[in-house]
């Protein structure tokens, strides 16, 4: 059972990837790169490895994305 | 009776986030992407728990406790953004 959710979880990662690539709206591809460290998360935490895991969470999904929109509204202002 | 629980717990898990990514591909709007996210978001989270009592290593709880505050900000942070704040 966990490995169909895993080969699941990594076929997300690459969904996402190709989304953050090809979408237009810049919010849009922020988000979807966000929702690849949460997968990328979900995976090492499957792998046994927790702090790792944490540490993808924390900085890959919480904070990049954050700073990424700053950097949007500084430096565009449009969406 | 737990075990039956636990593999519907898994199954319902897997659709949620096959549903998810499929609208995550055909949304049109971004705010389609953005609570589809939240949904997996969500969904993450429990499979998180799931797993940790699967595996019986309850160190992974801190895990889904640390990523349940920070998607919090995360979706508060793009909510503020598409309102103008930031």
């Amino acid at each position: 059972m966990i490995e169909i959710l895993m080969i699941l979880l990594c076929a997300g990662i690459l969904i996402s990837g190709i989304l953050a690539v090809r979408l237009e709206s810049m919010v849009g591809a922020v988000v979807s790169a966000g929702l690849a460290s949460l997968f990328a998360a979900v995976t090492y935490v499957i792998l046994a490895a927790p702090d790792v895991a944490m540490t993808e969470a924390s900085i890959g999904s919480g904070l990049s994305t954050v700073i990424f929109l700053y950097a949007i509204r500084k430096t565009r202002g449009e969406d | 009776m737990a075990e039956t629980a636990l593999t519907c717990a898994y199954v319902l898990i897997f659709f949620s986030i096959v549903f998810g990514i499929l609208r995550l591909i055909l949304g049109s709007r971004t705010v389609d992407r953005v609570i589809a996210i939240d949904l997996m978001t969500v969904v993450s989270i429990a499979l998180i728990a799931l797993y940790a009592d699967h595996a019986g290593r309850f160190i992974y709880l801190d895990v889904a406790l640390v990523y349940g505050l920070l998607s919090f900000l995360g979706v508060l942070a793009v909510a503020r953004y598409l309102e103008d704040g930031l």
